[in-house]
C-alpha cells in the first residue's frame, strides 16, 4: 500500500523494478566472501582474549607455527602502532600491550585449512597479566576507576570530544533557558530509561579475503558497507599507503552497521603480507556475536514538561552510554541521539547531553537507527505521558507539536521538506486510530494501539560519481556506493537511467573499487540514495551537457536549443527529426573531436547542523549530518494475559521519503526495519554473564521468524520532496526502526497500567506489569 | 584411526565423488569440494536456516548433515532445484516482488518454500508462515517473501 | 586429528555391538548431536548412524492396544499421525512444536528423549501420557516409565552401551489432551511448558522447563480430582507443583517468572480444556 498520488512515475523513477541481481540471487549464484576462493587461499582463524582486561605481557607460538597446516602466526608485535577509529583513534588491527575485552582478538593463525587454523590458535600461549574490569558506564566514571585506554589524550581525535579518563566522549547541546522553563510547565513527566544491546544477526557473518599480489599491493574483498572505509581503517592500523591496498566488495548478506567499520580486514592482510599468499578468514556465528559490535546499551534520564493545552515547553535529556572496550562511531551515535532527542517537535527549552564511557565490552557501534530507537523509546513515551496527563488525543497531541515546513531542527538546521503530518495521518486514518478503542479485551488476550513518531537523516560526508559513456551509447555508472543487499545499485541505476532519459538496461553500474571508484564514505545513515543519489543525478547532468556540446556541433544549433528525448537522444526543442542518437554522439566522441565522454560529480553534505547564534554545542561530532525523513508507526499489540507475551497483530508504518525512486525497495525497508524493531522491543537481549557475552549463538539469542511477525504489516509511502535530493528523494534506510519500540510501548502502557521504561519489554516483564496492575489494592 | 573415506553423494542428480571425514557436514562437503555455495554457513548450528536444502526431496539442515551419512540419498541443492518448474516460478516470483534483500537467506527459503508447495498447493498465510518459520530473514521483515510464495502458489495452481 | 569414524549398520543387533565400543555414539537425526559437533562441544571416535536400521522408525500398533514409536520416527511424522488424538493429542501437538518444519524432519524422538534436555518438548508429554521407553542393550531389552527415564539435567536412565529403541504409549482415550509452550519466539526451547490429559474427574499433568527433569506430582493431580472447577483446588494443585518445581535463571527467564506461570498456566489449561469439553 502505498501513496503515489502526487508524484507521476517517470521512465525508471519511481518504478518497482526488480533489482538487478536478484536473479543471481535467487539461483544460488551470487558470491558472498564465504564463497570467494583465490588460488592458493590459506584459511585463517582467531586466537580471542579470556580477559576483559589485562596486560599482555609476552607470546609464545612456537607450537603453533609447528602445528600441521600452520603458515603464519600473527600477534600483536607483528602489527605496527597505527591506531583506527571512525571518530577517535583508539583501535590497532590487532590487541598490542593489553587486550579490552573478552574475545578480543589476540593473535591470528594462516593454515592449510580452517580446521587446522583453530586448532593451532588453541596452541598459542600468551602471557596475560589481569587488570580489574570495568563492565559498566557507571564503574568507568567512579573514582579510581581502572583506566582502560592510557593514551587517550594522544589518540587523534576528528572532532572537540573532551575525552578524560575512560569518558571517550561527551556531548552537550542546548537551546534557551531550560532550567527555568520548569517554571512555565503544567505538566511534566520524568522517567530513566534503559535499553539492551542489540546484536545485528546479519545472516552472512563477517569474513574477508586478502591476497598478496607479487608486485606488493593487497588486494582485500570483505563483508562491507563501504570499500573506503575499509581501506582507511586497514591502512590507518597497518601503516599501509593507500595506494597498496586495494578494496572490493563481493555480495554482502545484510549489514545493518556490522560492517560499516572495521572487522577482520586488518588482521586479515596483515596476515596475508606475512603469508604473501591469499588468505581468507571467515568469522563464525559466535564470533560475529562476540567480537565485532552491537547496539549501544542507554541509559536516559529524561524529562518533559508541557503547558496545559498542550504545547510543548521543555526537555531535558542525559544519556549514559556504555561504549565498549573501543569508540568505533559511538561518539556519533551518542551525539546524534542527542540531536534527535527532542522527537520532530517545536520545544522552545531544551538541552540534551551525555557522556560515552569506555568499558571492557566489545565495542558498541553503528546499527540501523544509530542511537534512535533508544531514544524514540523514552521520548515518544513521554510523549504519551503528557497526552495521558491532559486528556488529549496521543496523535493529536504530536500533530500540535510538530515541526512545520520552514522550522529548524534542534540546533538550527533549517528542514526543507517536511511530510510528518502526512505521516501521522495516514497512520491515524490506515488503523482506524479514531474509529476504535484503544484497549480491549477478550478472553484472556488484552488488545491495544500504540503511536510514535520519528524523523531521521540522511546525508553525511562524501560521495561521487562517474558516469562514462561507452561507444555504443550506453553508460557505465560507477559510484563506490557498497549495496548490501538493500537495493541502491538498482536505485542508483534508475536514478541515472532517468536523468539521462534511457531504459534501465542501458546503464551498467560497476562494483566499488577502491582502485576504479569515487570515493564515497559508506552505505550507512540511510545516505546513499539522497547523497550518493545527488551525485548520480550530477555526474548524468555533466554527461548531458558534453552530449548536447557535440550535438550543437553536429546539428548546427545553440546548446541552449536542445532537450534530452526519451531512449537516449539529443534534439532540437520543438524540431521532432532534428536528432542524434547517444551512440553517434559518443562515437564522434571516441573517434573524432573531444574524446570519451565522462561525467562526475563530487559532494560532501554541506549544510550545518549547527547555528551558533541558536543553540550551544559542545562535543558535536559531525558539523553537517543531513537532511531529514519522517516517520511514524502505529501498532496493535495482543498481550496473552496468562503468560505477558506480547505479538504485533497489525502494524502501519509511513515515511515521507521525498521521492519513493523504486518504491517496492521503500516499502521492504518499512517492513523490514519494522521487524527488527519489533525484535528489540520485545524478545532480542545480548546477556553479559560478567565480562563474557552469555548467549552468543542463535540457539540463545532470538531475533523474529516468520511465524513471530505479523502479515499484516502495511508500509505507507509518502513523498514530501527535498529540494536537492535526487528528484527529491531522501532516506529510507532507518526511518522504519526508530518509533516501532516506543508505539509498542505505548500500546503495552494501556494494557498493563504501567509505563515500560526498559527494554526488551519480555513476557517476563510484561506479566509482572500485569500482576501488579491486576493486584487488588 | 584415519576416518577421511572416499564415497559418493549424488547431488542434483549426478554422481559425485567426494573424500569426507566422519565429521563432516554435508555443507562443507557441498561448498569446499562441489564448489555449491549457494547453501550457506550462517550460524552451523541449525538455527539460521540458510544451508537448508533437500534430500530425498525433504529440506534439511546441510550444516547438521553428516556427509558420511548421505551416501544413497537424493541431495536438492539451490543450484539444482530449478530444474524443476516450480522452483522456477518460485524464483521468479522471489525475484520479482521483493522478496529479496540480501539474498543470503534466499537459496534456503526457497527450498523451504518449494516443499509447501508441494504439500500444500493452496496455502494460506499462516500456513507460509509456518512452512517458512525454520528460515530466518533479518532484511524483508518477511511480509514480501509469503507474498511471493502466496503468488507463486497461485501461479501454480491447476 | 582427524574425526570419528561414522558406520551405518542395518540392524539393530549390529548397532547395539557397535555401541559397546568405547567412545561410541548414536547418530540419530543429528540435529542435536550435529550442532554440539560443529560447536566443538563433543568428540566422539565412532559414531553409529541408525537411519539404515528400518525397525527403529515408524509409528505401529502395539499388541497392547497402544502405539509404538520407533525410537528414529522423525518429529513431522509424529506431528502428523491423526492416530495421536485425544488423550495422546498432546504427544502429538509437543512434536508439532519442536524447532522448526526443516529440523522436524531431521530430528527423532528416541535421539530427543535420550538428550533429555530440560527444555524440550517431548519429555512433559510423555511423562504426562505414562509413556514407556523400550531400551536396548546387547544384551538384552528393558522398558521403564518414562518418570523414571528423565533422571537430571541431560542426564537420563541409559547405561552405557544402552540406546532408546521405542516408545511406548498406552491406548488413546477419547479423554482431552493439550500441550501448551511457552517460548520467546516460534520453536524456541520452552521457558516453561504444560501437558494436561483430562479424563473425566482425573487428570495428569507434567510441566517442562522448570527443573531438571519434567515435573509429575501424583499430589497435585490428587488435590484436582473431582475438583477441576474449584479455584482453591486449583491454586492448591499449582501451589504443590510450585513448590517441587526447580527451576533456573537463564536467558529464556528467570525462575521466579517461571513459578509465576506454573499456576497461571495450569489454570488456562484446565479451564480451556473444559471448555472444550463441555462445547463437545
Amino acid at each position: 500500500m502505498n501513496d503515489q498520488a502526487t508524484m507521476p512515475d517517470g521512465i525508471a523513477v519511481g518504478r518497482s523494478i526488480p533489482k538487478l541481481e536478484n536473479r543471481e540471487k535467487v539461483l544460488g549464484e551470487a558470491q558472498y566472501i564465504a564463497d570467494l576462493q583465490r588460488p592458493g587461499m590459506l584459511h585463517a582463524a582467531i586466537l580471542g582474549s579470556p580477559y576483559p582486561h589485562a596486560r599482555i605481557r609476552g607470546y609464545d607460538t612456537a607450537a603453533a607455527l609447528a602445528a600441521p597446516g600452520v603458515v603464519a602466526v600473527l600477534t600483536g608485535d607483528d602489527v605496527g602502532e597505527g591506531r583506527m577509529g571512525a571518530f577517535i583513534k583508539d583501535e590497532h588491527a590487532l590487541a598490542k600491550g593489553k587486550t579490552l575485552y573478552v574475545g578480543e582478538p589476540v593473535a591470528a593463525v594462516a593454515a592449510e585449512t580452517e580446521a587446522q587454523a583453530r586448532a593451532a590458535c588453541r596452541l598459542i600461549e600468551i602471557d596475560y597479566e589481569e587488570l580489574p574490569a570495568v563492565l559498566s558506564p557507571e564503574a568507568g566514571i567512579a573514582a579510581g576507576a581502572p583506566i582502560l585506554h592510557e593514551k587517550l589524550a594522544d589518540y587523534l581525535k576528528v572532532f572537540d570530544a573532551g575525552s578524560s579518563g575512560n569518558v571517550a566522549s561527551r556531548t552537550r547541546f542546548e537551546e534557551g533557558d531550560v532550567d527555568a522553563a520548569w517554571a512555565d510547565c503544567d505538566v511534566i513527566v520524568e522517567g530513566e530509561f534503559t535499553t539492551q544491546a542489540q546484536a545485528h544477526v546479519a545472516i552472512e557473518p563477517c569474513g574477508a579475503l586478502a591476497e598478496f599480489e607479487p608486485g606488493g599491493r593487497v588486494t582485500l574483498w570483505s563483508a562491507n558497507q563501504s570499500v573506503f572505509r575499509v581501506q582507511a581503517n586497514v591502512c590507518e592500523s597497518l601503516g599501509l599507503s593507500m595506494a597498496k591496498l586495494r578494496c572490493l566488495t563481493p555480495r554482502v548478506g545484510g549489514g545493518f552497521g556490522n560492517k560499516m567499520e572495521a572487522h577482520v580486514q586488518p588482521i586479515t592482510v596483515a596476515l596475508a603480507l606475512k603469508c604473501r599468499r591469499a588468505v581468507r578468514l571467515i568469522l563464525s556465528r559466535e564470533e560475529d556475536f562476540e567480537i565485532v559490535r552491537a547496539r549501544h546499551p542507554f541509559k536516559i534520564r529524561m524529562k518533559t514538561g508541557a503547558s496545559r493545552d498542550g504545547s510543548l515547553v521543555a526537555r531535558e535529556v542525559e544519556v549514559l552510554l556504555d561504549c565498549g572496550a573501543f569508540a568505533d562511531d559511538s561518539p556519533g551515535v551518542m551525539g546524534y541521539s542527542l540531536l534527535m532527542s527532542s522527537g520532530p517537535y517545536r520545544i522552545p527549552h531544551r538541552r540534551a547531553q551525555g557522556r560515552l564511557v569506555y568499558t571492557n565490552k566489545l565495542r558498541f557501534g553503528a546499527f540501523r537507527g544509530f542511537g534512535q530507537p533508544q531514544m524514540c523509546f523514552a521520548g515518544e513515551q513521554q510523549i504519551d505521558e503528557i497526552a495521558t496527563r491532559l486528556g488529549i488525543d496521543p496523535i493529536a497531541l504530536r500533530r500540535q507539536n510538530m515541526i512545520a515546513p520552514g522550522d529548524s531542527w534542534f540546533l538550527g538546521q533549517q528542514v526543507l521538506s517536511n511530510g510528518l503530518a502526512a505521516c501521522l495521518d495516514a497512520v491515524e486514518n490506515a488503523s482506524g486510530w479514531k474509529d476504535r478503542p484503544h484497549s480491549t479485551r477478550q478472553g484472556r488476550k488484552r488488545r491495544a494501539l500504540g503511536v510514535a513518531a520519528t524523523a531521521h537523516i540522511s546525508g553525511l560526508l562524501g560521495t561521487g560519481a562517474t558516469v562514462r559513456m561507452l561507444e555504443d551509447g550506453s553508460v557505465v555508472l560507477n559510484t563506490g556506493a557498497t549495496d548490501i543487499g538493500q537495493g541502491s545499485d538498482t536505485v542508483l541505476t534508475q536514478i541515472c537511467a532517468e536523468a539521462l532519459k534511457i531504459p534501465v538496461e542501458q546503464v551498467a553500474i560497476a562494483s566499488p573499487d577502491t582502485d576504479g571508484s569515487p570515493y564515497n564514505w559508506g552505505t550507512t545513515a540511510s545516505r546513499v540514495t539522497y547523497t550518493t543519489g545527488r551525485a548520480v543525478v550530477g555526474a548524468a547532468r555533466d554527461v548531458e551537457q558534453k552530449l548536447k556540446q557535440h550535438a550543437s556541433e553536429m546539428l548546427e544549433c545553440a546548446v541552449g536549443d536542445l532537450e534530452l528525448r526519451p531512449g537516449g537522444r539529443v534534439g532540437i526543442v520543438g524540431v521532432p527529426q532534428a536528432e542524434v542518437p547517444f551512440a553517434a554522439i559518443s562515437g564522434r566522441a571516441h573517434w573524432a573531436q573531444g574524446g570519451p565522454i565522462t561525467g562526475d560529480h563530487s559532494l560532501v553534505f554541506e549544510r550545518m547542523t549547527h547555528d551558533p547564534k541558536r543553540a550551544l554545542a559542545q562535543g558535536l561530532p559531525f558539523p553537517r549530518i543531513g537532511v531529514f525523513s519522517f516517520g511514524a508507526v502505529v501498532v496493535e499489540t495482543e498481550t496473552d494475559e496468562v503468560t505477558g507475551k506480547t505479538r504485533i497483530v497489525e502494524a502501519w508504518s509511513a515515511a515521507d521519503v521525498g521521492r519513493a525512486i523504486n518504491p517496492q525497495l521503500v516499502e521492504v525497508q518499512l517492513e523490514g526495519a519494522f521487524v527488527q524493531g519489533m525484535g528489540f522491543a520485545l524478545v532480542e537481549e545480548m546477556v553479559w554473564d560478567g565480562p563474557r557475552l552469555a548467549n552468543p549463538s542463535l540457539m540463545d539469542y532470538k531475533v523474529p521468524g516468520s511465524r513471530d511477525t505479523p502479515y499484516d504489516i502495511h508500509s505507507i509511502i509518502i513523498e514530501a520532496p527535498e529540494p536537492d535530493g535526487p528528484f527529491g528523494a531522501k532516506g529510507v534506510g532507518e526511518i522504519g526502526i526508530n518509533a516501532v519500540p516506543a508505539a509498542i510501548a505505548n500500546a503495552l502502557a494501556l494494557t498493563t497500567g504501567q509505563r515500560h521504561r526498559a527494554l526488551p519489554m519480555t513476557c517476563e516483564r510484561v506479566l509482572d506489569a500485569i500482576m501488579q496492575s491486576d493486584t487488588p489494592a | 584411526m584415519e576416518g577421511r573415506q572416499d564415497l559418493t553423494l549424488t547431488v542434483n542428480g549426478q554422481q559425485r565423488r567426494v573424500s569426507v571425514e566422519g565429521g563432516e557436514t554435508l555443507l562443507t562437503v557441498l561448498r569446499d569440494q562441489l564448489a555449491l555455495t549457494g547453501a550457506k554457513r550462517g550460524c552451523n548450528q541449525g538455527v539460521c536456516g540458510s544451508c537448508t536444502i533437500a534430500v530425498d526431496g525433504w529440506p534439511v539442515r546441510g550444516c547438521l548433515s553428516l556427509a558420511a551419512a548421505c551416501e544413497g540419498r537424493e541431495i536438492t541443492t539451490i543450484e539444482g532445484a530449478g530444474a524443476d518448474p516450480a522452483m522456477g516460478v518460485l524464483q521468479r516470483q522471489f525475484a520479482e516482488r521483493g522478496a529479496v534483500q540480501c539474498g543470503f537467506c534466499t537459496p534456503g527459503m526457497l527450498i523451504s518454500a518449494r516443499r509447501l508447495i508441494a504439500d500444500t498447493p493452496q496455502p494460506g498465510v499462516e500456513e507460509v508462515q509456518a512452512a517458512l518459520s525454520g528460515n530466518i530473514c533479518r532484511c524483508t521483515g518477511y511480509r514480501k517473501i509469503v507474498d511471493a510464495v502466496l503468488a507463486a502458489a497461485a501461479e501454480l495452481a491447476p | 586429528m582427524s574425526g570419528p569414524r561414522l558406520l551405518r549398520p542395518d540392524s539393530l543387533a549390529e548397532a547395539l555391538s557397535l555401541l559397546a565400543e568405547p567412545e561410541a555414539r548414536c547418530l540419530a537425526g543429528g540435529a542435536t548431536l550435529v550442532a554440539m559437533m560443529n560447536a566443538g562441544l563433543v568428540e566422539s571416535r565412532l559414531l553409529v548412524a541408525l537411519d539404515g536400521i528400518t525397525a527403529l522408525s515408524g509409528i505401529i500398533a502395539s499388541p497392547e492396544g497402544g502405539l509404538r514409536i520407533g525410537a528414529m520416527t522423525r518429529h513431522r511424522e509424529t506431528a502428523a499421525d491423526a492416530r495421536l488424538a485425544g488423550s495422546l493429542a498432546m504427544v502429538r501437538q509437543a512434536a508439532g512444536v519442536i524447532a522448526n518444519p526443516v529440523v522436524r524432519n531431521m530430528g527423532t524422538m528416541g535421539g530427543s528423549i535420550a538428550f533429555a534436555d530440560p527444555a524440550a518438548d517431548y519429555p512433559p508429554a510423555l511423562v504426562a501420557a505414562d509413556a514407556e521407553i523400550e531400551i536396548a542393550h546387547a544384551s538384552g531389552n528393558r522398558r521403564l516409565p518414562a518418570r523414571e527415564f528423565f533422571l537430571d539435567w541431560y542426564t537420563t536412565a541409559l547405561e552405557p552401551g544402552e540406546m532408546v529403541t521405542a516408545i511406548h504409549l498406552p491406548p488413546p482415550t477419547p479423554a482431552r489432551s493439550v500441550y501448551r509452550k511457552l517460548a520467546r519466539t516460534s520453536g524456541d526451547f520452552a521457558i516453561a511448558s504444560l501437558a494436561l490429559a483430562l479424563d473425566g474427574e482425573s487428570l495428569r499433568i507434567a510441566i517442562g522447563g522448570c527443573g531438571p527433569t519434567p515435573l509429575r506430582l501424583d499430589a497435585a493431580e490428587a488435590a484436582l480430582a473431582g475438583r477441576l472447577e474449584d479455584p482453591r483446588a486449583i491454586a492448591e494443585a499449582a501451589a504443590l507443583l510450585v513448590e517441587a518445581s526447580d527451576p533456573v535463571d537463564d536467558v529464556r527467564g528467570s525462575a521466579d517468572y517461571r513459578r509465576r506461570l506454573i499456576p497461571r498456566l495450569l489454570a488456562a489449561a484446565l479451564a480451556d480444556l473444559r471448555e472444550a469439553r463441555e462445547a463437545a
